[in-house]
């Protein structure tokens, strides 16, 4: 278990980079820190577990320099598709399937997602917490991220659009300028699994004004 | 009671005349009687029947008025000659040509209403039961000063006029104030005119500094030539004296006009051409089509060349000279700067459009019945009002005289 | 018009007081040189004409500019205005007249890394604006541009691809963009035109003369004119209306877009801002530092269009990455 969590650590330093989902044994180089990330993963396992209850509350006030007026209203989460069961049908602390840790062509059970989340740099263990599957990764203060603030997730990498969706400049709000305001999460436009918009079919064009010949006939 | 001599000798002048008279009558009444029809499909259909669109949303009838000014402006300013140089061929027939301002205004008016689209709220420019957005509107200008113009037209011939009735010599200083008031009265109708489209940012075409000189050097052009195919009708058909001097002195003012209306058009051409922004691409559309369109090109280089083969007549002393090719000059001026400055230099304005779209203007039949129609009620209008004014000017017609055919 | 003067009480009659001098009694029969006279003479000539076409009573007629009216002839406009509609749609209108918020100086930002092109924006204006389905008006113009340059002579509004965003092409979706030193409102020769303290310009479509001057001097193609009668489905009205905004406008008198007052001065987004499936489109409040938009203005390189004309647009263009 160990040295699931040494692993896990040291793949978000050095990521693999193959696109072949062999084994990475010879590749992985531990650095010398390795005991002291060791220790510090097996604490934040702990912590996360223990806090992962009081993290999941919804309705903390994010820490926004200056100013903050602004309240941040829980979203009912998007449906997830039917044909998913709960996590915690497959996974879970009592029963579970090794954890893969590197990149997987097939993705066994769950056909239903396409990945295509940053190409090779996004696997599902980037997200998907481990041991957890009903959680998201944890933040760096150990707390579990739960799907309902999935953005929190999103914002490790996506930092700018994050700030951006923060303050209302990325995506969708609807509701009154001047008060309360519906926001969209971030996976209520974005598919995590895929998360690039498909193209859409346009609204039909304008009509052309009349030509004068058109008109001529008048 | 000295007015209804008046009133019964003039009513029995305008309908009594020789043959030409009636039947010239007849045709403006049948013409504006179309006019007036074409009009009212107007009104119940809306304006979609025009050709106007919300991308060319001025067209024919604004280009009629735009032209129309500037020949209410040209045939007063025979006012400078006249009396500030004391130029005694042309001092006698100044009123003939502040009939023709007067009929020329009602045209202007009567252009200006057909073109709104609610002309049931005209009521709303007049100042005290509407708004009259002056200073900040240059539409409201021109009211103002198109119907300041029109009372001086009417006060000032009026005033000599009743004086020649009633066989006396009118005050000169009186009427001089009033005079001097009306020359940069006429300047100004028609620099108002021009900075109506001057001040619009969003006209590049239109927008340039050039536009209100062109404007009155075009109005100097064609405002006289008008004149003198005027009183030649009028000196052909009547006692009245217009001697052959006067002629050839107009004509001479309009060879000047034209030289600087062509210096301008040149001067607007290098400016486009050499900088080469997107503010060309108005003229190219004019002079040669833009994205494959070009109705107005082949028009437009007509309007050119009668314009460069007027001011060849006007500057060569034997065609000057000579009625017959002066007639000719004259009416290629006339037609010239129609085009030109009319259609020529409206419905470019709009073209490109603002966000860049090329879409043309053609004026459909109502719009160009009802145009006619208009031209022919100022037609009546100048008609009729010779019809009472040159008999007084002669003589004929005064308190003394019974009213005679 | 019949059937709103049977809703119209002998109290709801225009009081004398508003009625015109010049009205009352015979039109003609004043003498003397004046030289307003010709110009009155023709329109009262064609008085009675053009209010049987234009299908209006009497007190609609006379009524004044929306800025002079008092607060009686304002509730009698509207409620004129709310007969002439049940009568012709079938349903119950609400014609607002809110003011502006106190405080309040709207601005509007699009964000055109974003904006796909799908026209979703346009048709949901359509909808929530009353906007004449034929002849057609849709105050959004989505310009499509090729990548690497905005020249507006290269851009097209007539694309109609099976999918957007296409390649090689970016979208400026454009409209009226509320200038703070409008070209349009000054040279409206009756005051038809103006803008609110809250940034919006707006039209006083009873007061309009339709001289179309205004579309002259706009730079933006903000403002679209109703050359014929407007057509409207009953089924698909608005029924949520503003005096100056979207209720039912009438034939051969400009319209623009008014950031549908009749939402944001009750605190709502428009109705383009909220329809935008990307969430290209911001708006807010400039006067307030916390707002969207003012931290947007602060943070992201903002431009505006045909800047070099000074009309000073409350309407913003930027890139977010």
């Amino acid at each position: 278990m160990w040295i699931d969590a040494v692993r896990l650590t040291c793949d978000r330093i050095a990521p693999p980079h193959t696109d072949k989902g062999e084994s990475m044994k010879g590749i992985i180089h531990i650095p010398r820190v390795g005991p002291v990330l060791v220790l510090l993963a097996l604490l934040a396992l702990v912590v996360g577990c223990l806090a992962g209850p009081v993290g999941a509350q919804s309705g903390d006030k994010p820490q926004e320099p200056g100013k903050e007026k602004r309240v941040e209203f829980p979203v009912p989460l998007k449906p997830l598709p039917k044909t998913i069961t709960p996590c915690r049908a497959c996974h879970g602390p009592e029963k579970d399937f090794k954890i893969l840790w590197t990149r997987q062509e097939a993705l066994r059970v769950h056909t239903n997602v396409q990945l295509k989340h940053g190409e090779q740099r996004v696997w599902c263990l980037d997200c998907h917490h481990p041991k957890d599957r009903n959680y998201l990764l944890p933040l760096s203060d150990g707390k579990k991220i739960t799907f309902a603030r999935s953005y929190e997730l999103c914002g490790k990498c996506h930092g700018t659009i994050y700030r951006d969706w923060r303050r209302g400049i990325h995506g969708k709000r609807t509701g009154n300028w001047n008060g309360e305001k519906k926001y969209h999460l971030c996976i209520h436009c974005h598919d995590p699994h895929s998360p690039k918009f498909k193209a859409l079919a346009p609204m039909p064009p304008p009509r052309k004004p009349r030509t004068p010949r058109e008109i001529a006939k008048h | 009671m000295p007015r209804s001599g008046f009133v019964s000798g003039a009513l029995k002048r305008l309908v009594t005349g020789p043959p030409v008279y009636y039947t010239w009558v007849a045709l403006l009444l049948i013409v504006a009687g179309i006019g007036i029809v074409a009009y009212s499909k107007q009104i119940q259909a809306g304006l979609v029947v025009t050709g106007m669109t919300s991308y060319v949303s001025w067209g024919l009838y604004i280009g009629n008025f735009t032209f129309l000014v500037g020949v209410a402006a040209a045939a007063v300013l025979l006012i400078i000659p006249a009396y500030l140089y004391d130029f005694g061929p042309i001092k006698e027939v100044v009123i003939v040509g502040e009939a023709l301002a007067v009929s020329v205004l009602i045209m202007c008016m009567l252009f200006v209403t057909v073109d709104l689209g609610r002309p049931d709220r005209i009521w709303h420019l007049i100042p005290g039961l509407g708004i009259l957005n002056v200073p900040s509107s240059l539409l409201s200008w021109d009211i103002l000063v198109l119907n300041g113009y029109l009372f001086l037209n009417l006060f000032i011939p009026g005033y000599l006029l009743y004086k020649a009735y009633h066989m006396k010599e009118p005050s000169t200083s009186f009427i001089l104030v009033f005079i001097l008031i009306s020359i940069p009265w006429a300047i100004s109708i028609h620099t108002v005119t021009a900075f109506i489209y001057n001040g619009l940012v969003a006209r590049p075409f239109w927008n340039a500094s050039i536009l209100a000189p062109r404007f009155l050097a075009s109005a100097f052009c064609s405002g006289p030539a008008l004149i003198i195919l005027v009183y030649e009708i009028v000196r052909k058909y009547t006692k009245f004296e217009v001697t052959d001097e006067a002629l050839f002195k107009i004509a001479e003012f309009i060879c000047v006009a034209m030289f600087l209306n062509l210096f301008l058009l040149g001067c607007e051409f290098f400016k486009e051409l050499y900088s080469d922004t997107h503010h060309l691409s108005p003229m190219t559309y004019l002079y040669a089509g833009l994205q494959g369109k070009d109705a107005l090109t082949p028009w437009i280089w007509i309007a050119f060349a009668f314009n460069v083969i007027a001011f060849v007549i006007f500057l060569i002393p034997a065609t000057r000279k000579n009625f017959a090719t002066l007639n000719l000059g004259c009416v290629l001026i006339v037609l010239g700067i129609w085009i030109e400055k009319g259609i020529g230099l409206i419905i470019p304005g709009f073209i490109p459009a603002t966000l860049g779209e090329v879409w043309e203007y053609v004026p459909t039949s109502i719009e160009i019945l009802v145009t006619l129609g208009i031209w022919a009620i100022g037609l009546l209008v100048f008609t009729l009002l010779l019809k009472v004014i040159i008999p007084i000017e002669t003589g004929e017609f005064t308190k003394g005289t019974r009213a005679e055919a | 018009m019949n059937e709103q003067k049977e809703n119209l009480s002998a109290e709801d009659r225009v009081p004398e007081s508003s009625v015109p001098e010049s009205e009352k009694g015979a039109p003609c029969g004043s003498e003397g040189l004046n030289p307003d006279r010709r110009a009155f003479l023709a329109g009262a000539a064609g008085l009675f004409g053009m209010m049987a076409v234009s299908s209006c009573s009497w007190q609609e007629f006379f009524q004044q500019n929306f800025q002079r009216m008092t607060k009686e002839e304002l509730e009698r406009s509207v409620e004129r205005l709310r007969a002439e509609y049940k009568a012709k749609y079938g349903k119950d209108f609400v014609v607002g007249a809110e003011g502006p918020i106190d405080g309040t100086l709207f601005g509007y930002a699009l964000d055109i890394q974003r904006c796909i092109g799908c026209r979703k924006c346009v048709y949901a204006c359509v909808e929530e604006n009353n906007l004449s389905r034929d002849p057609q008006i849709q105050y959004i113009r989505v310009l499509r541009f090729e990548d690497g340059n905005m020249d507006l002579e290269k851009s097209t509004i007539y694309y109609d691809p099976e999918e957007v965003p296409e390649d090689g092409h970016y979208y400026i979706p454009v409209q009226c963009q509320h200038c703070a030193n409008p070209p349009c409102t000054k040279v409206c020769p009756v005051q038809a035109t103006w803008t609110e303290p809250d940034g919006i310009v707006v039209v006083d479509y009873n007061w309009c003369i339709g001289c179309r001057y205004c579309m002259a001097a706009c730079p933006y193609m903000g403002r679209w004119f109703n050359w014929a009668d407007p057509v409207v489905p009953k089924d698909k009205v608005n029924t949520e209306t503003h005096y100056l905004g979207n209720r039912p406008r009438m034939r051969n008198v400009v319209e623009k877009c008014t950031f549908c007052i009749q939402r944001v001065r009750k605190g709502k987004y428009p109705a383009c801002v909220e329809i935008c499936p990307v969430g290209a489109r911001k708006f807010g409040n400039l006067l307030d530092p916390d707002s969207e938009i003012s931290w947007l203005i602060r943070n992201k390189r903002v431009f505006r269009l045909k800047e070099e004309l000074n009309t000073q647009p409350n309407f913003y263009y930027f890139f977010a990455t």
